[in-house]
């Protein structure tokens, strides 16, 4: 219904901008690392301080971003859904925070105590993470998977696919990449495009 | 009923289904008048087809932003603020003002910064606009949504019997087309499938039974509309870019070019009931005019390409209280540049880069203006103050190309040797250069010098300008013996300082005037951009967080920066 008329050249078109522009194109073997951030809680948290974990749902988010700031209730309901599932979730903000006032740390303690998120809420104030997650857009979600010691990126784009109307969501990403991950079997969608604000790199 | 018969009327009765529903209502932009206008830029969404929504920029809105009404002579204050997470800028197409104001590359305005231009308004009544022109980032930025409508008015327009009640005689349409991805979301491509009308898919709007005036501006990356009407019906044209034509110009026809205006009148009269189409007659354009090439694949490929498509679905309602019923036979008395008049004729070339190898021209292959690529920090053209300059713009592309130049309203002095149509024979300030032509205009430069912030001149297909088809000038005022006089100037004292609410500037010479005040925190982020910023009542900082901040100040005359810091304390302390 978009394009009135869907021709091959065009959509090939946009995915040979999107590959080169954004490193779009699926990559099964990436692998993330492990990092510390501290939580708004003032207590820092690695991957690492969750032995049980098979797996996480890393979401960078942030405080500012029109998109971002409607998910909270669904990021809340995937970590009460997975997190006792062994698939915990964790959302971090990477947002340059000279430019955003609203993404300092003491706005994140705000916003994670009136939102009463459920996971933690960590500071990427370097943005060294997002940097090696490659996360481009608030929201941008990450399913990832522990596979011989590392951290596999398994889906990696938008956290579903209607940002402002929950109730008209027909696809949910994330939840089905967890689904078919914990049933073991293969993911349907693995990468979108994560669509928000671009998280931009401090030079 | 055979089960053929029965499918035929299926589908015929699904797709009239189809039709009847798949009209959306033309959204009509805000407005804004007065003399202070806040405008804040930010990145948002919108609703603007079916399934998720799209992730885009907007000025006080969700797409587009507010058509700000100016009156003549009035000093116009424009408070910008940007809330993008990126740089802009925000360019005011059209308008004759400082070149410190206009808001080209040069007025960069850093992200969470409040940018204050002001200026006397001297333009005729007619449709401006404004947009971003950030150097290779403008095509991005208009595709996301940044722009709006300016209306200036003026005694002789007011004066005259036209259709002016905004939204409902008077009917303001942004033609844009843009790609949608698979998740909805825009596509930052030269030419879109997908026709928008002030940001509204497949639009449709009650008109009433009487004289109806639309001002049209072509808001897209690269495609030029030939406007007309479903029913081949005859409209005045009675205002192009800068200003209303002596008298209107019947047409069936219009080809507006990326970035031009025009204003047409057309008699809905005794039509109550009916409907009708303001379509793009783009099948008949020319394979070198933007949208008349119908390529298969590649980046330029299209749906709308060589095609007729819609533009606004018409419904004729009934007539309003006090109906505009016939169109004025003049309108205006332009008193335009004759070309006896001109200090000079520079000589502009519109080329190919292709083959230019001395020196080579870098980067993916673009079209040139003057055999070079766009260099922010060089100015081609020093011209004088007062001058009055034909600009003769030689074309051996054989793309057309929408010439616009800041600054100024020209006259077309001719196309390829001939007069303009009688339609492009007012004030402009976007002319189209055929491919392989020679377009000549008349223009007069007769303030605003400022040797340190340039003018543009470039291709207004944003593509192209991105890519370096652009140039710029200064305008200069005759050199003076006033510098030395004010070689002895020494600083500049802030206070009070600490401040709370504002902040004073002192100089130590009355000689000194403030070109420029920059604020910036002790992060080093930008908080304002003061261009000639008017110190008497001092600077408002009463919104700042505690803390230190870095005041810099460019004296006009000299260009000197000065830099000092001040205390913002809250109340109380």
């Amino acid at each position: 219904m978009i394009k009135l008329q869907n021709r091959i050249g065009v959509v090939a078109l946009i995915f040979t901008i999107a590959a080169f522009c954004f490193n779009f194109l699926p990559n099964n073997d990436k692998t993330v690392a492990d990092f510390t951030l501290k939580n708004t809680d003032g207590k820092y948290v690695s991957l690492k301080d969750y032995p049980d974990a098979k797996g996480f749902v890393v979401v960078f988010t942030c405080n500012h971003c029109p998109f971002a700031k409607l998910y909270p209730p669904r990021l809340n309901a995937l970590n009460t859904k997975y997190g006792k599932l062994g698939v915990p979730l964790i959302a971090i903000s990477s947002t340059d925070t000279i430019v955003y006032d609203d993404d300092t740390y003491p706005k994140m303690v705000e916003k994670a105590q009136s939102e009463q998120f459920n996971f933690p809420y960590l500071f990427d104030g370097e943005q060294s993470v997002a940097k090696n997650f490659a996360a481009q857009r608030t929201p941008h979600a990450f399913v990832i998977w522990k596979e011989n010691g590392q951290w596999v990126v398994k889906y990696s784009g938008a956290i579903d696919d209607n940002g402002a109307e929950p109730e008209k969501v027909t696809d949910p990403y994330v939840a089905k990449a967890v689904d078919a991950l914990l049933a073991g079997k293969n993911i349907e969608t693995t990468e979108t495009r994560s669509i928000g604000c671009q998280i931009i790199f401090r030079k | 009923m055979n089960k053929i018969t029965l499918a035929i009327c299926l589908l015929l009765f699904s797709a009239s289904a189809f039709f009847a529903q798949s009209y959306n209502t033309l959204w009509i932009p805000d407005t804004l008048s007065g003399t202070n206008f806040n405008l804040t830029i930010k990145d948002t969404f919108a609703q603007l087809t079916p399934g998720n929504q799209t992730i885009t920029a907007g000025i006080n809105a969700k797409f587009w932003g507010p058509t700000l009404f100016f009156n003549k002579g009035d000093v116009v204050h424009l408070n910008v603020t940007n809330k993008l997470n990126e740089a802009t800028t925000l360019h005011w197409h059209g308008m004759h003002l400082p070149a410190v104001m206009d808001g080209g590359p040069h007025q960069i305005i850093p992200p969470g910064t409040i940018w204050q231009p002001y200026w006397e308004v001297t333009n005729n009544a007619a449709t401006y606009w404004y947009h971003p022109h950030l150097h290779e980032m403008t095509e991005e930025h208009i595709t996301k949504g940044i722009g709006g409508l300016i209306i200036v008015r003026d005694a002789i327009e007011s004066a005259l019997a036209l259709p002016r009640t905004y939204g409902v005689d008077d009917i303001p349409l942004v033609l844009t087309d843009r790609d949608f991805n698979t998740q909805k979301q825009f596509v930052t491509v030269p030419y879109g499938d997908s026709l928008l009308t002030n940001g509204t898919l497949r639009a449709q709007y009650n008109v009433p039974g009487q004289i109806v005036r639309f001002r049209i501006l072509n808001g897209a990356i690269e495609r030029s509309y030939n406007i007309g009407f479903s029913d081949n019906r005859s409209f005045s044209v009675i205002c192009s870019d800068g200003g209303l034509l002596n008298a209107p110009v019947n047409v069936t026809r219009y080809l507006l070019h990326a970035g031009e205006r025009v204003e047409i009148l057309v008699s809905f009269t005794g039509q109550t009931g009916q409907s009708f189409d303001l379509k793009a007659f783009n099948s008949t354009l020319g394979n070198f005019v933007a949208g008349g090439e119908n390529f298969p694949n590649g980046p330029f490929a299209n749906y709308l390409g060589k095609k007729d498509f819609n533009l606004l679905h018409i419904n004729v309602s009934a007539q309003t209280a006090n109906p505009i019923t016939a169109i004025p036979a003049v309108l205006t008395n332009n008193v335009l540049l004759k070309a006896t008049d001109a200090n000079l004729t520079r000589i502009i070339t519109l080329s190919d880069s292709m083959g230019v190898t001395n020196p080579p021209i870098l980067g993916p292959n673009a079209f040139i203006i003057n055999h070079k690529l766009f260099n922010i920090d060089y100015n081609e053209y020093q011209v004088p103050l007062g001058h009055t300059e034909i600009w003769e713009i030689r074309s051996t592309s054989v793309f057309g190309h929408p010439f616009h130049i800041h600054d100024v309203e020209f006259n077309i002095l001719s196309i390829n040797g001939a007069a303009p149509p009688a339609a492009q024979a007012g004030w402009k300030d976007v002319v189209f250069i055929p491919g392989g032509q020679t377009v000549r205009f008349i223009a007069k430069f007769d303030d605003y010098a400022d040797p340190l912030h340039p003018f543009m001149y470039h291709c207004h297909i944003s593509l192209h300008e991105d890519e370096g088809m652009m140039g710029q000038f200064v305008v200069t005022e005759p050199a003076s013996g006033t510098l030395e006089a004010i070689t002895d100037i020494k600083d500049i004292v802030l206070y009070p300082n600490p401040a709370t609410d504002r902040l004073f500037v002192s100089f130590s010479n009355p000689d000194m005037e403030a070109y420029y005040v920059r604020i910036t925190n002790a992060l080093g982020k930008t908080m304002y951009m003061l261009p000639r910023p008017q110190l008497a009542d001092g600077i408002d900082i009463s919104q700042f967080a505690a803390g230190v901040y870095i005041l810099q100040l460019t004296d006009e005359k000299t260009k000197k920066v000065f830099t000092q810091q001040f205390v913002k304390v809250r109340k109380g302390l």
